[in-house]
């Protein structure tokens, strides 16, 4: 295959085994017994419960959830959330990327490492803070920028259609940093010559654009795309604390991370709904998997075609 | 001229991304009053009060959760590291049977976010009586798809020529690993800086595998800003700013490695 030394995979496995190991222990177990448990009634007491009666109800759980609103409020909801944050935040960093490549050497680390720092905050540290920013008519984003355009003054937090916005521009503010940094490392390891042709041939710089600079980025990209995505989908922290661990007015802001702990553990009323749960999961898990798989299918597992 | 308006554009930037952290290390000196008027950037006078008693340990365990943090981010990272980059090796270095099978089987599920998988992992564990046990914390996120992809993408640029000859010299994969690692010390940096920046960052599992003894920061945080302690906002200000120096700190020191890495990675 492809010139790689061909090694026997009792020699490997010495190197595999810890990564395998725990791969089983943490992703495979859990997935099967997760299959076992959203075909469990949850009324009637499921494995772990102290009523140790347990009868399973087929499909019934996956049906359950999906004639649910609120999972489909949800499911919207993160896609909206997903999407907006990828749209947004990939063209804007590589606009950055590219004014940083512009300077100077000696300025673009310091830059670069401010523009990173949002993205090292805790997101449920800040969403006390964009709280404040965003909240009626006193916020700073209502001072600042709404009403200095002649608009209304927005309230975001309690609007129902200013909700996803409202997490999505927090978002865009937690992880341009850190793309525009990826792809500065990206421009910074073009190899010169193709600078010098450019030069040469009197490139215009929309052309070198299109030619260099964009091929240059593709690949950590991807790479940001995919992290964008599994964040956005697994990102819980910073709405929860937000909105108080509620999806906010009439669910606007509900995402499906929170509704999934929602159901498995409401507070308060104490009626445990694990295969519910579960089932959401098993519904969500392989359509994000899938869509990530086919995305890294397309260029980082080809190594050395 | 464009280059102005760029440079321009990128001090916008900047300043707004540091402007919160601004406000935020400033809002800890603040009475709650001031704090609600999200314009006012200077509090009125300057005292630690806010720090003292967040230290003291009134309203949380401040520096008990600090320590819990760093501790599970760090080794959750550093094993991370390890494990994902011999993995990582085995699959861009060597080919073998099965080997198709196992890297679509692994990342197909290993894909799957965590956080989704939330349920039956507790359900395991508690099955299993590690909950409430910080290691199982740790363990269960050391194989991640992240680290997978990134490692066996920086080691495909290694030339196949030397391990032709760690073959000829008759090395076990084990000593060839070894004998290439040290080129790869920014790649490893960089992925335990990534690692460690999101497992600090990881709220959901943390609320489910822990009890209250033994909070990590998020939770704390959010355990602070419940209304229910009325505690002063200036309190949840301080311990944001404080929990934000020790991350801020790790990446300013290998931010050049980092770089360094990043670039060797994107190029094709």
């Amino acid at each position: 295959m492809n010139g790689l030394p061909q090694e026997s995979f009792r020699r490997l496995f010495p190197l595999l085994l810890p990564f395998l190991a725990l791969w089983v222990l943490f992703w495979v177990v859990p997935l099967f017994l997760g299959v076992d448990l959203a075909l469990q009634n949850p009324d009637s007491g499921f494995a772990t419960s102290e009523n140790t009666e347990i009868e399973y109800v087929g499909l019934e759980n996956f049906e359950r959830i999906i004639s649910d609103p609120k999972f489909h409020k949800a499911l919207s909801n993160t896609l909206y959330y997903v999407l907006g944050s990828v749209i947004c935040i990939i063209p804007l960093a590589f606009v950055l990327a590219v004014g940083l490549f512009e300077l100077p050497r000696l300025y673009r680390g310091t830059l670069a490492f401010c523009l990173l720092i949002p993205g090292l905050a805790l997101p449920g540290a800040m969403s006390k803070l964009f709280y404040l920013f965003f909240h009626g008519r006193e916020g700073a984003l209502n001072q600042y920028l709404i009403i200095p355009l002649g608009l209304d003054p927005i309230n975001w937090m309690m609007d129902p259609d200013f909700i996803m916005p409202s997490l999505v521009l927090q978002s865009v503010w937690r992880w341009t940093g850190v793309v525009t940094l990826f792809f500065l490392c990206a421009l910074e390891g073009i190899p010169s010559w193709h600078f010098e042709v450019a030069k040469l041939e009197g490139m215009k710089s929309l052309s070198r654009m299109r030619l260099i600079l964009v091929p240059g980025v593709r690949n950590l990209a991807l790479f940001a795309g995919v992290f964008l995505i599994v964040d956005g989908v697994a990102s819980f922290s910073g709405a929860y604390t937000l909105l108080g661990g509620s999806g906010g007015i009439l669910d606007s802001g509900l995402l499906l991370v929170t509704y999934v702990y929602q159901v498995a553990f409401p507070g308060g009323s104490g009626r445990f709904d694990l295969p519910g749960a579960t089932a959401m999961s098993l519904l969500v898990a392989p359509i994000v998997a899938g869509f990530l798989f086919s995305i890294l299918r397309l260029r980082f597992l080809q190594t050395r075609s | 001229m464009s280059r102005l308006l760029s440079v321009l554009v990128l001090v916008g930037f900047v300043l707004l991304s540091l402007y919160p952290f601004a406000w935020m290390f400033f809002s800890s000196f603040k009475t709650n009053q001031e704090i609600y008027l999200p314009t006012q950037l200077l509090p009125e006078e300057f005292d630690g009060q806010a720090y003292r008693m967040l230290l003291d340990g009134k309203f949380i365990d401040f520096t008990g959760s600090l320590w819990q943090s760093v501790f599970i981010a760090t080794a959750q990272a550093l094993l991370a590291t390890l494990v994902s980059a011999l993995a990582g090796f085995v699959l861009a270095m060597y080919s073998f049977r099965s080997k198709a099978f196992l890297i679509g089987a692994a990342l197909l599920i290993i894909l799957i976010p965590r956080q989704a998988l939330v349920v039956p992992v507790f359900e395991w564990l508690h099955w299993l009586g590690w909950t409430g046990n910080s290691f199982s914390l740790v363990l269960c996120g050391i194989a991640s798809g992240l680290g997978v992809v990134f490692f066996s993408q920086s080691f495909s640029k290694l030339p196949v020529e030397l391990m032709e000859v760690s073959r000829l010299e008759g090395f076990s994969p084990l000593r060839s690993f070894l004998l290439v690692i040290p080129l790869f010390a920014p790649s490893m940096v960089t992925y335990f800086l990534l690692h460690f920046a999101l497992c600090w960052q990881e709220h959901l599992l943390v609320l489910l595998l822990l009890d209250d003894s033994s909070l990590t920061l998020p939770l704390a945080l959010a355990k602070l800003s419940d209304v229910s302690h009325r505690a002063p906002e200036s309190i949840g200000m301080a311990a944001a700013a404080l929990s934000f120096i020790p991350i801020v700190l790790l990446f300013a020191l290998f931010f050049r490695k980092m770089r360094t890495a990043l670039s060797q990675l994107s190029i094709s």
